[in-house]
């Protein structure tokens, strides 16, 4: 297992798997992946895994994570990542696979599930030796200093270890005649995140396909990200991105943005209540977007035109203003 | 029962506020709206607030170019804003962050029921420095300030207005507004 703190970086680019060509919802799979992206490149999306069984524990989720169409895209401009078509790719690549590949490959989960579980009893015999070592050493300590208590203590202690240990472990002081670890401890069920050992890594689109973002709020999300901002959706907090100073496991989020067009109207009773719901939580409220210079040709339009063609070239770089707002105090 | 036919009354005497209104014409730079709004809240600010040195801006102080609208600056009784980082280093230093001398601010005047876009926070902006030039100041601003030493005066944080809303109940709401990204105070 990789040290957490050390990730190596994965192969690039990396596919980002968006569900079928009808759902744009974009999934990561491999746990490198997503620590590396939020290391490396602020990209934090939102892990949306839960247990079948309590599909209400919410807390604790685990993968896979989902990125947000501005993160995917984000990644897709910056060449680190690519669109793979989920339900295709499988698809066609499990077809493509003999009884025999997929035999094997379930063979092999079945090695490293029975290697699990032997793992784990070995680490539990290690565990239940180091506390009866520690118990007996404990008892003849103080038996050491007071003999009568200590004889009292002593042969209370040794019934007890019968009585405690009876079942799993006739013999304790020697391991060698274990009972579980002669037999097969019984495999535990793996299930991978990723399909790679079985299919391989999905091919890349000539032309990679970028997925589609509302451009105003893309130009917002991507001005906050150049400046190394942690995004992460913002509905829980009433705006559309709650914008972090850094690894929101570390920091409390500075500001609840909010996009708009350079030239859309919103009422003022928007921005007191945007204003005084962010200072209530000591955030600012901030509402940003593309300055357009005017309103035949704004740079939004360019945007919006060059994001349908897919082509970056003639992109220019449009300024993005951004307005915070706080409670005056007075 | 005897009704009582009271000879027609004078008018009663204006208030306070529309005597202040009506003893302050519009220069005609700017729709009578946007005069009257910004002299009522002169008004609340100099009254309810205490802000001293208050003055109506109708052209930028950087391009000399008519504003979108009228703008007030004046200076509080108090410091209304402290930058996070100064306020941390007042703090370290044992003092009060908010006992710091006072700051000229800006003041957008505005209606409640007014729709506002970004284009228009962009244009209020772009006329206005970070600090707001008193009468005096303005005049050495249009002769000798070459190098911008009044008009491009800077503080933390940028620029900043104080957004002023009416309410049709008279009530004024004030917001700081800041132009960019500016950490929040932690108050």
């Amino acid at each position: 297992m990789p040290a957490s703190h050390s990730n190596p970086a994965p192969d690039l680019p990396i596919p980002i798997f968006q569900v079928s060509s009808k759902v744009e919802r974009y999934l990561l799979y491999d746990i490198n992946t997503v620590t590396w992206l939020r290391q490396k490149h602020n990209i934090l999306g939102v892990l949306i895994g839960t247990l079948p069984q309590i599909p209400q524990q919410n807390v604790f989720l685990g993968l896979p994570l989902e990125l947000q169409p501005e993160e995917a895209r984000i990644l897709v401009e910056n060449g680190l990542g690519y669109i793979v078509n989920d339900l295709d790719w499988h698809t066609k690549e499990l077809r493509s696979k003999s009884t025999a590949q997929i035999e094997a490959i379930k063979a092999d989960l079945h090695k490293d599930g029975v290697e699990v579980a032997r793992q784990l009893e070995k680490s539990r015999q290690n565990q239940a030796r180091l506390a009866r070592r520690k118990f007996r050493s404990n008892s003849s300590s103080s038996s050491s200093s007071d003999s009568a208590i200590g004889h009292n203590i002593k042969t209370r202690a040794d019934e007890s270890e019968e009585t405690l240990f009876d079942n799993s472990s006739p013999q304790a002081s020697t391991p060698t005649t274990f009972a579980p670890s002669n037999s097969d401890p019984k495999a535990w069920t793996i299930t991978p995140a990723t399909s790679y050992p079985l299919l391989s890594n999905p091919p890349r689109p000539k032309s990679p396909s970028l997925p589609e973002v509302n451009p105003c709020s893309y130009a917002l999300f991507k001005h906050l990200h150049s400046q190394g901002y942690f995004i992460t959706p913002g509905i829980r907090f009433g705006c559309q991105f709650s914008v972090y100073p850094g690894d929101p496991l570390r920091f409390h989020s500075h500001f609840l943005a909010m996009s708009a067009d350079w030239d859309e109207e919103f009422g003022l009773l928007d921005l007191v209540g945007g204003g005084r719901l962010g200072t209530g939580v000591k955030k600012g409220w901030l509402i940003g977007g593309v300055e357009g210079k005017n309103t035949e040709q704004g740079a939004l339009e360019e945007i919006e035109s060059t994001g349908a063609a897919a082509t970056r070239s003639n992109n220019h770089e449009a300024r993005v203003r951004t307005f915070c707002i706080e409670w005056g105090g007075m | 029962m005897t009704i009582q036919t009271s000879t027609p009354a004078a008018a009663p005497q204006p208030s306070a506020l529309t005597s202040y209104i009506n003893a302050n014409p519009s220069s005609g730079t700017h729709l009578q709206f946007y005069h009257t709004l910004a002299l009522q809240i002169l008004h609340n600010l100099q009254y309810q607030h205490e802000w001293t040195y208050l003055r109506i801006h109708t052209h930028s102080p950087l391009t000399k170019t008519l504003l979108p609208r009228p703008l007030l600056s004046g200076l509080p009784p108090h410091r209304i804003y402290v930058h996070p980082d100064d306020q941390v280093e007042e703090l370290k230093r044992g003092g009060d962050p908010l006992k710091g001398e006072p700051e000229r601010e800006w003041v957008l005047p505005t209606h409640l029921a007014e729709k506002w876009s970004l284009r228009r926070f962009g244009e209020v902006f772009d006329g206005i420095g970070e600090v707001p030039p008193t009468e005096a100041e303005e005049e050495i601003i249009g002769k000798e300030d070459v190098e911008g030493r009044w008009s491009r005066r800077e503080r933390r944080g940028g620029k900043r207005v104080l957004l002023a809303t009416l309410g049709d109940d008279s009530t004024v709401l004030y917001y700081i507004v800041h132009d960019g990204i500016v950490k929040p105070r932690q108050n």
